[in-house]
């Protein structure tokens, strides 16, 4: 399956470090309301995601609340530790990215959007996408073919939220 | 669950090297004569093995090189990616300690110290422990109760290594 526009967000758990250690967050809650983005990818701490997909929303951070979205979050199948350091480590939590874990993988296989490399240590993770999301609905979907970051930037996303 | 006297059993070790090429090895191979320290634990950037566990490490491995240790591993369910740069951030790659990835956690359940507490969100992680392997073999096993750092320290070990070699 894949992600597609109009459906709703699925509902599943992720998990954010709090100030009194990790809390679960139901998906469906968190966004209810709202306008937020929504990106995925293969892991905290590798090299395309680091250099290139997590800074690219950095760099338009502005650009999305400017066109009225509320959050831009960060989702990936790590723990919410190595989420923590991540986002400290790439200045993406200081630029006003969220990052939450998605620690069971519970929303990226409901999304279709999992995949695994044995060789890294990687199980069940996700494959690049970015989501707009209006209350909850998927307004604009780009999903990344495996091993590219293209459509699933923050730039190519700003560009399809204009069209 | 892995003891004293028992060989360590089979089981893929990951890292990933300066330049970003990813490697392989399985642990028996590693251990084949020669001595080496292995420490697991919960998880990488994780309060107790940030802050306490792997510190302790880094400060004794000096001595426990002194000691006759070739090896010092630490362990952990993650991937090679997050344990590569928690080995740069931590100081610990920088001690001399190799920090590699059990990432499927099949080593940590070969060894019967898997451990899991889904309202983190670990799931098959490894319980916090460290032992002292001569020729592929359990000399010294120091494993901690859940929750706490308390006999599987790099201090703890050093004694221990120390009258064992």
């Amino acid at each position: 399956m894949t992600i597609e526009v109009g459906t709703p967000l699925p509902a599943a758990t992720l998990v954010r470090l709090g100030d009194d250690g990790p809390e679960a967050i139901d998906t469906r809650d968190y966004v209810a309301g709202r306008k937020v983005v929504l990106f995925g990818l293969p892991g905290a701490f590798s090299g395309t995601c680091s250099t290139s997909h997590v800074p690219s929303f950095m760099r338009t951070a502005e650009a999305f609340r400017e066109k009225g979205i509320d959050e831009i979050i960060c989702v990936s199948v790590n723990d919410a530790f190595v989420m923590k350091a991540w986002g400290e480590a790439t200045g993406a939590t200081a630029a006003g990215l969220t990052f939450l874990a998605d620690a069971d993988a519970s929303l990226t296989k409901a999304l279709g959007m999992e995949f695994s490399v044995p060789v890294l240590g990687f199980y069940d993770r996700s494959n690049r996408y970015a989501l707009v999301l209006d209350d909850g609905i998927v307004t604009v979907a780009n999903v990344d073919e495996p091993n590219t970051c293209n459509l699933s930037t923050g730039e190519s996303l700003l560009e399809a939220m204009a069209i | 669950m892995i003891a004293v006297g028992d060989r360590v059993p089979s089981g893929t070790l990951r890292w990933k090297d300066g330049e970003g090429g990813v490697h392989a090895q399985d642990i028996t191979e590693r251990c084949a004569g020669r001595t080496v320290v292995l420490f697991g634990l919960p998880g990488a950037f994780t309060p107790t093995c940030d802050g306490a566990h792997l510190p302790g490490f880094i400060r004794v491995a000096d001595d426990l090189r002194g000691a006759g240790v070739d090896e010092i591993i630490c362990l952990s369910v993650n991937d090679v990616h997050v344990m590569k740069l928690w080995g740069e951030q931590s100081g610990a790659e920088d001690a001399g300690i190799a920090m590699l990835a059990d990432g499927d956690g099949s080593l940590a359940r070969a060894m019967g110290l898997a451990w899991s507490n889904a309202d983190v969100g670990f799931h098959d992680r490894s319980r916090r422990y460290a032992m002292l392997l001569v020729d592929g073999v359990v000399k010294v096993m120091h494993l901690d109760e859940l929750g706490v750092c308390a006999v599987s320290t790099g201090e703890a070990m050093l004694e221990d290594v120390k009258s064992a070699l």
